[in-house]
This record gives C-alpha cells, sequence and structure tokens, in this order.
C-alpha cells in the first residue's frame, strides 16, 4: 500500500515539476510559435470532423429526447432553451473535451512515446535543444488554442442539430427556434461553460504530454502510455468538470 | 580533447562503470569494445551529459561535462555530434530538415545557406538522392548515414557514436566504419564508438579499449589487444579475423 502511495504521490509530483518547466518556458517566452501554429493545425483537423459529427448527433438527440419531455409538461416550445443551454452549460464543452482526449490526446501521447522509445527525445537533447521547449510547450499552448475553438464550433453546430430536428419533426418556426436560442443563453451560461474548456485544454495537454514524454519499453510502453493518458484524461475531465460546475454555481450563482 | 578519469556509475546494486579512466586526442578515432550489456552506452551518455556519473571526472573540450547544469549543457552539446544506435532520425522530418534542424537551431544561416549545407553534407555521406525522403522510407544503412550526417554538420570538435554497425550487413558496416574514419580525421574531431563489431572496430580505430563489467579490461592498438593475456580479451577476439588496411571511405565503396 505505501509503495502504491509512494507511485502514485511521486508520479503527480513528477507532473506537477513538468507542468511547472513547460510553463517556465511560456513565462520565459521561449516559444516556437512555427511549431505551435504547426499543432494548431494538426490537432485541429484531427479532430474537427469527429467533434462536427459528435456535436450535431447530441444537438438532434436533445432535440429528439426533449421534444418527447417538453411535451408531457404542454412545453413544447422551450425546446429551443434544453438544447441551447445543455449545449453551452454543459455538454459541449464536456463532449468536446471527451473527443479531444481520445483524438488529439492520444496522437500527442503516442508521438512523444514513439520518440522517446526510439531515442528521439534523447536526439533533441544531444543536439543542444530544450525538449520542453521544442516539442511540450508547442503542444500544450495548441491545446489551449484549439480546445475552445472546437467547444465553440461543437456548440454551434449541436444548436444546429437541434433546429434541423426541432424544425423538421417538430413543427416549430426555424426563426422561433433561433430567436429562442439567441435570448435563452446569456453570458454566465456561455462563459461558464467556456471558461471550463481552458483547464480541460491544459488539463489533457498536461497528461498526454507527461505521459507520452516518459514512456518507455518499446511498442508496449507506447500503447500503456496512450490508454493511459486517454483514460486519465476521461476521469480528470468528469472529476474536475463536478467541481468546476460546483464552483461556477456557487460564485456565479445562476 | 577528452578525458575521463576514474568515472563510475551505478544502476541500483548493478555496478554498470567501475573507475574508467582514458584519453582522446582531436582527431584520434578510440573504440570501446565488449560484449552487449557491458555499459559502452552508458559510458557514450556520460560523456555528452545524458547521465551524471556517481563518481570521477568527464572534461571535454577544458570543460568539466559532469558539473555543467543542464541549461549550460545544452549550449555545450553544440560542440559535440552524436550517433545514436538506431539513428534517431525525427520520424516528421525529411532527411534535409533533419540535417537542417541543428544549423536553424544553432547557427544564424538563411535559407539558401541551410539548403547549400545541408546538400554538401548528404553528397558527403552519398545520400543526395534522398533528401526529400522520410526515415521510414529509406534503409537502415541511409539512416545510419544521415544521423552521421546530422551529427556532424555542426562540426563539432567531438564526435560520439554508439554501435554504428549494429544492424547492417558486412559490406554497410564496414563503410560506415570507414566513413566515420574518413570524416573524422577530415574535420579533426576526437572520436569515441562503441562497438562489439570487433573486425570494424580495427578496421576505423586508432586506439581501442576493451570492457568487461564495467572495467577496462585491455587497451591499445591492435596487436596490444590481440597480445592481451586476459582470457576474456583472448575470447572476445578469438573468432576475429584480422583487419586489413584503414582505407578511406571513398575507396571502399568502390
Amino acid at each position: 500500500m505505501n509503495r502504491v502511495l509512494d507511485d502514485v504521490f511521486g508520479t503527480i509530483g513528477r507532473w506537477v515539476l513538468f507542468l511547472g518547466e513547460a510553463v517556465g518556458c511560456v513565462i520565459r517566452g521561449h516559444i516556437r510559435w512555427g511549431e505551435v501554429f504547426r499543432q494548431v493545425y494538426e490537432l485541429g483537423l484531427q479532430s474537427l470532423l469527429i467533434v462536427i459529427a459528435a456535436a450535431f448527433a447530441s444537438g438532434a438527440v436533445l432535440a429528439l429526447q426533449g421534444q418527447v419531455m417538453m411535451e408531457r409538461f404542454g412545453a413544447r416550445e422551450f425546446i429551443a432553451q434544453l438544447v441551447s443551454l445543455s449545449l453551452v452549460r454543459e455538454l459541449g464543452p464536456i463532449f468536446t473535451a471527451l473527443v479531444f482526449s481520445g483524438k488529439a490526446g492520444a496522437g500527442i501521447a503516442a508521438e512523444l512515446a514513439t520518440m522517446g522509445v526510439n531515442n528521439q527525445l534523447l536526439a533533441v537533447r544531444a543536439l543542444g535543444v530544450d525538449p520542453v521547449e521544442f516539442l511540450i510547450v508547442p503542444r500544450m499552448l495548441a491545446c489551449l488554442m484549439v480546445l475552445p475553438a472546437l467547444v465553440v464550433i461543437a456548440e454551434i453546430v449541436g444548436i444546429f442539430g437541434g433546429y434541423v430536428i426541432a424544425v423538421t419533426q417538430t413543427g416549430i418556426p426555424g426563426v422561433y427556434y433561433l430567436n429562442q436560442t439567441f435570448h435563452s443563453i446569456g453570458f454566465v451560461d456561455f462563459f461558464g461553460g467556456f471558461f471550463k474548456t481552458f483547464v480541460f485544454a491544459f488539463l489533457i495537454g498536461g497528461v498526454c504530454c507527461f505521459q507520452g514524454f516518459f514512456a518507455s519499453g518499446g511498442a508496449l510502453g507506447v500503447g500503456h502510455a496512450t490508454t493511459r493518458a486517454v483514460a486519465l484524461c476521461y476521469i480528470g475531465v468528469i472529476v474536475i468538470n463536478t467541481i468546476l460546475t460546483k464552483m461556477i454555481l456557487v460564485f456565479w450563482g445562476v | 580533447m577528452i578525458r575521463v578519469s576514474g568515472l563510475s556509475k551505478a544502476f541500483g546494486a548493478q555496478q554498470v562503470l567501475n573507475s574508467i579512466s582514458f584519453q582522446v586526442a582531436s582527431g584520434e578515432v578510440l573504440a570501446v569494445m565488449g560484449p552487449s550489456g557491458t555499459g559502452k552506452s552508458v559510458l557514450l551518455l556520460h560523456l555528452i551529459g545524458l547521465l551524471s556519473p556517481d563518481q570521477g571526472e568527464i572534461e571535454i573540450d577544458r570543460a568539466r561535462v559532469d558539473q555543467l547544469s543542464e541549461k549550460n549543457l545544452l549550449s555545450f552539446r553544440r560542440r559535440m555530434g552524436y550517433l545514436f544506435q538506431d539513428g534517431a532520425l525525427f520520424d516528421f522530418m525529411t532527411v534535409q530538415e533533419n540535417l537542417a534542424f541543428p544549423l536553424r537551431e544553432h547557427t544564424a544561416l538563411g535559407a539558401v545557406e541551410v539548403h547549400a549545407r545541408t546538400t554538401d553534407f548528404l553528397r558527403m555521406v552519398d545520400l543526395s538522392g534522398a533528401q526529400d525522403k522520410y526515415p521510414s522510407e529509406i534503409s537502415g544503412g541511409m539512416r545510419k548515414r544521415a544521423a552521421l550526417a546530422r551529427a556532424l554538420i555542426l562540426e563539432p570538435k567531438v564526435l560520439l557514436c554508439d554501435e554504428p554497425t549494429s544492424g547492417l550487413d558486412p559490406v554497410r558496416s564496414r563503410d560506415i566504419s570507414l566513413l566515420i574514419r574518413d570524416l573524422a580525421k577530415r574535420m579533426g574531431c576526437a572520436t569515441v564508438i562503441t562497438t562489439h563489431d570487433a573486425v570494424n572496430a580495427f578496421r576505423c580505430a586508432d586506439r581501442l579499449i576493451m570492457l568487461d563489467r564495467g572495467k577496462i579490461a585491455a587497451q591499445g592498438s591492435e596487436s596490444d589487444l590481440r597480445s592481451s593475456p586476459e582470457p576474456f580479451v583472448r575470447a572476445f577476439l578469438e573468432d576475429c579475423p584480422v583487419a586489413g588496411e584503414k582505407k578511406g571511405a571513398t575507396d571502399a565503396k568502390r
């Protein structure tokens, strides 16, 4: 038991130091913008289609289920509010973060782990270059840029998915649906959810880079590092979302 | 150029290096031989500062490598070239981009000059047609030659080669060994090669060291090693034919 606790706290300690090193690079201005934008392009492109598909389906399913539930209470015209508020406050950020973990996060962990087991990380240092500055900082910054953008796209697409169902299946006029949507989303609704995406992005970038960077043990090690990274991101996103939701409700009160 | 004195390193209870001492002058090629698992790669990782010794001193170009901070080591490594066992080329870059990487990191050369310099080095290692290929698209021998060119492109004072002939057929092994000797002599690099390939070690080295369980079992010229009374050295060299005359790489390829 003591050994397990030592391992857990040791790993957390190493993770914090690792993140500290990355943040230190950013504070000192050691940012390779070319590499950051290359990562933004790759991570964004990797996840965009799957995020759009997941978001459209989420919005559509919300509208379908919402139609059934709202009709029970005679409130069918509130489907737009149900879809938009659910997506903006909660489902958009969390679904997108989970999809991003499984696609881009896994890619980051696998790429770094493969570089590690093939000595490419040592080669970076042997060539006199700081691997944290060259490989980690760009990936973490790219996560912080890409995930919030994907969340906004997911929310728009999700609302559109709800719109399509509402207009075609329930007979709600399109203009009315959009009007209800725009009137229902307040500042706190949007930014309460949007703020969480930066925390998720930092978590996903940090966990996946750390797991990939310290992977060892050949192809098996790459596989373990990748699956561990994704599993930790899923657990982390879900747990942190609960805490953040409570904090937002306490501090913003709505 | 290189002075190692009383170098010792243990991993847990296993003593990997035990009071190793040697010197290498500019332009000299030293081969460190021994069976697998005897600490050869660990020795090289100490020389480039990727491992810290438990005891002993490592001095390269009048700097104490074992006392440099990680930040100073990064800039110090610009004076050193390291050829990894598997090449460790970055697989997300083409061969030419791999060669350009150290130049972009450590020199103020413009794109045209970088292109000209990398083209020259590719020609030098007989890889003129492979500049746009990715490492996964070329053979093991070509990867080694590309990695050698990358290690030498900053014209380092010290060249460290970890098992340069492992995984290559006899002809490619001879070619890469003679190429290393040829380039090291031409550039005046103090060169350390680790290998368990005695034939090619004799072929390319001026002086040799035989490691046995982390200790120097014998050192000197080929004839010194062949006349060593140590049973381990005699057994290691028993089936090793006398090496041919040391030639230039160009001659060897004809």
